[in-house]
């Protein structure tokens, strides 16, 4: 029973992080429909800035600072997120989608190289706030109460989006731009302002991701690669474009990837990459298909 | 038969000679006079970086220090920087310019991948490599190449010499775990690890050695929060761990909050130097870890103390790491090398470097000729948080053994024999 918790419990430790990647991954793909290559760099950029909050602040934050250090990393991504669309994602809306990869992969790339010119290539590394630096026992359970907060984020970001886009006006305005721009733009809705709130929000959500990540996470200027290839994996498995989806998706993939590692510690690290292979083999468009976008 | 030269030709002529330049080899016109190119093939982008830069600075005060002396036989010694990304392909198209160029004298392969494409491609090409830091036992057992030597501490010798001081300070400890990298490199350390621990235990205590399944944890993941789970569940009272740089940090990092380095009394790392403990300042777990140089073992040392006051001279970083100590040492080494074969050509310098004896800055080395192995001192620090060092961390304990007890036997061609540990 304790090894059967614990597994669970990692596991969703494992799809929550990766959903709070995900999130703003799927989110423009949904609208945009850019595969954006460069969502684990602004993650990075959003840690890093995060790290520079709290390191500026005295290092051991009380946990009110660290999340103030995390939106702070967020208000600063969404803006390079601005940025971003006015220079790069506009120009890349009426061109092929190769474009698109090689400009964000692109970006990717100018990203690494701005983390490495103003943090430098050391690693660098922060523990999450004290009173999340603790351990809650369950019976024979142990519980790092930082993982649980990850966990209560990924379903807190989840809950919130998903109340956004079906409640909101704004939201209701995404969803009819992600269905059919073209008839959006001739009932007279401002599009473009559309993209740009999403891409906004997009980048917002990868440097929150990153600014509450980044205690337990070594920084260094590989770390965009790092979450970048499971957040695929889970906007693929979800449908993409489908946040429901992506959240769906990523407690799937964390709980066979924990269990696999239970079962079968001599192949670490396999279990994701196999379940995607499989699900995918069964059911090509995803768990939400297409019908769910944003 | 008679030839018509005619402008047409003549052209042709010129631009096929022109084309055909990059690719004539040059050594015969710089083999004698002038500075004695070095290469230095290393990872200056990408992931490795950080480690490319301790290659770099450590050649270039090498380089300095030799030049200042009055060169090699009254030449100075030129560096050639070329990036290999730490990738195989990138490095071969670097060194294989290199060589074309006039310079086959080459240094800096960090990467075992690296290091193992280096032979064949170095004995096509008429070139030679000093490895400063790859850490594969291949290249001295089954996959040796003459044109290859490490002047770095084996595999072997670190880990052996990590378990044989482990065992002799602490006999009491008898139960052991792991927890290592899915990769050759991490499952070699594990063999050597493992191989010596049954070996000093019974030696050292009359008691057998109680060692668990290793956890192999993935290389660049961001949650080893299963393997920490796991981990948790041995019941050992020690770890050793191969995990690497930023996974490393990451795991540590993790690992913390369950309490793993409570549970046990002594975790020994490989390989990390300072890089887990300038990362997690006064939060890093006490740990002994391996080091290819440690600045303060080795105080008073000429050699060792011009390195380190250069090193911080050039980077303002006081916490450089081993890899600069032996990339310093193998421009020692080519410099010995040449002066004692009298030529820069490449097979009178592999045979300068086999048997050849140097100062360094872990003091003498000398290369087996058998199979181009240093035996140089292993040395091992012991890490511990400080809420009074300005760092957050301090060492608080060192050793320096002397390698020819921990080093294993030559055996070019073959592979490692774990049984003579």
């Amino acid at each position: 029973m304790y090894d059967v918790g614990m597994t669970v419990f990692n596991g969703l430790a494992w799809a929550m992080a990766t959903f709070l990647v995900a999130a703003g991954l799927t989110l423009i793909f949904g609208i945009l429909h850019i595969l954006n290559f460069a969502h684990g760099g602004f993650f990075m950029i959003g840690a890093y800035v995060s790290y520079t909050v709290m390191i500026a602040l005295g290092g051991a934050l009380p946990l009110w600072l660290y999340l103030i250090g995390a939106m702070v990393a967020g208000v600063v991504v969404g803006l390079l997120g601005w940025a971003v669309d006015m220079l790069v994602f506009r120009r890349l809306r009426d061109v092929d989608d190769a474009y698109s990869l090689i400009a964000t992969y692109a970006l990717l790339l100018l990203c690494g190289g701005v983390v490495q010119l103003i943090w430098g290539l050391n690693y660098l590394g922060v523990m999450p706030p004290p009173v999340l630096n603790s351990v809650i026992f369950l019976g024979d359970m142990f519980m790092p109460t930082y993982t649980i907060f990850i966990i209560l984020c990924g379903v807190l970001v989840y809950v919130g989006l998903e109340l956004f886009i079906a409640k909101s006006q704004t939201g209701r305005l995404i969803r009819v731009v992600a269905a059919d721009p073209w008839m959006a733009q001739l009932l007279g809705l401002n599009v473009k302002r559309i993209y740009l709130f999403t891409v906004i929000l997009s980048f917002a959500l990868a440097g929150l991701a990153g600014g509450l990540l980044m205690p337990n996470q070594s920084l260094s200027p590989e770390l965009g690669g790092i979450f970048l290839l499971q957040a695929f994996g889970v906007i693929i498995l979800g449908g993409m474009g489908s946040i429901r989806g992506a959240f769906l998706a990523a407690i799937v993939l964390g709980l066979i990837e924990s269990f696999g590692v239970y079962f079968f510690p001599q192949y670490p690290g396999i279990f994701f990459l196999l379940a995607l292979a499989i699900i995918l083999l069964i059911k090509p468009e995803g768990i939400m298909g297409r019908e769910q976008t944003a | 038969m008679a030839y018509k030269m005619n402008r047409r030709g003549i052209v042709k002529g010129i631009a096929a000679s022109t084309l055909a330049v990059p690719f004539i080899n040059l050594r015969a016109a710089t083999a004698q006079s002038g500075p004695i190119p070095i290469g230095v093939v290393t990872p200056l982008s990408g992931p490795v970086q950080l480690i490319g830069n301790f290659v770099r600075h450590g050649a270039e005060i090498g380089a300095a220090h030799v030049n200042d002396n009055g060169g090699i036989n009254g030449r100075p010694i030129e560096l050639v920087f070329r990036d290999s990304k730490a990738n195989p392909n990138d490095a071969s198209v670097a060194a294989r310019e290199l060589v074309g160029s006039g310079t086959n004298l080459q240094l800096g392969t960090i990467s075992s991948a690296v290091a193992l494409a280096m032979g064949p491609l170095l004995e096509s090409e008429g070139g030679v490599v000093i490895t400063t830091g790859a850490g594969t036992e291949k290249i001295n057992h089954e996959n040796y190449n003459p044109h290859v030597f490490r002047v770095g501490d084996s595999p072997v010798s670190r880990n052996a010499g990590l378990v044989r001081h482990i065992v002799e300070s602490r006999p009491d400890l008898r139960k052991w775990g792991g927890i290592i990298p899915d990769h050759e490199y991490g499952r070699t350390t594990w063999k050597i690890f493992e191989a010596t621990m049954r070996k000093a235990v019974p030696e050292m205590t009359g008691e057998e050695a109680e060692i668990a399944e290793p956890i192999l944890v993935p290389y660049g993941s961001g949650d080893y929060r299963n393997y920490i789970a796991q981990a948790m569940r041995m019941d050992v009272q020690g770890i050793y761990t191969s995990v690497y740089g930023g996974d490393a940090v990451t795991l540590y990092q993790q690992a913390k909050p369950f309490g793993l380095f409570d549970k046990i009394d002594v975790l020994l790392d490989s390989a990390n130097e300072f890089l887990v403990a300038t990362a997690m300042g006064d939060q890093t777990p006490a740990h002994w870890s391996g080091f290819h140089w440690y600045y303060e073992a080795n105080k008073g040392n000429p050699l060792s103390d011009d390195l380190y006051a250069k090193y911080v001279e050039a980077t303002g970083d006081t916490y450089p790491m081993g890899w600069a100590a032996e990339a310093h040492a193998a421009v020692l080494a080519y410099a010995g090398a040449i002066e004692k074969a009298g030529s820069t050509e490449t097979d009178d310098v592999i045979a300068g470097l086999k048997g050849l004896r140097f100062d360094s800055a872990t003091g003498e080395r000398h290369i087996r000729a058998e199979d181009n192995q240093a035996v140089k001192n292993a040395e091992l620090a012991y890490i511990e948080p400080s809420s009074t060092a300005p760092a957050g961390f301090e060492v608080t304990d060192y050793v320096s053994l002397d390698g020819e007890k921990v080093v294993e036997p030559a055996r070019p061609g073959q592979m490692l024999d774990t049984s003579n540990l």
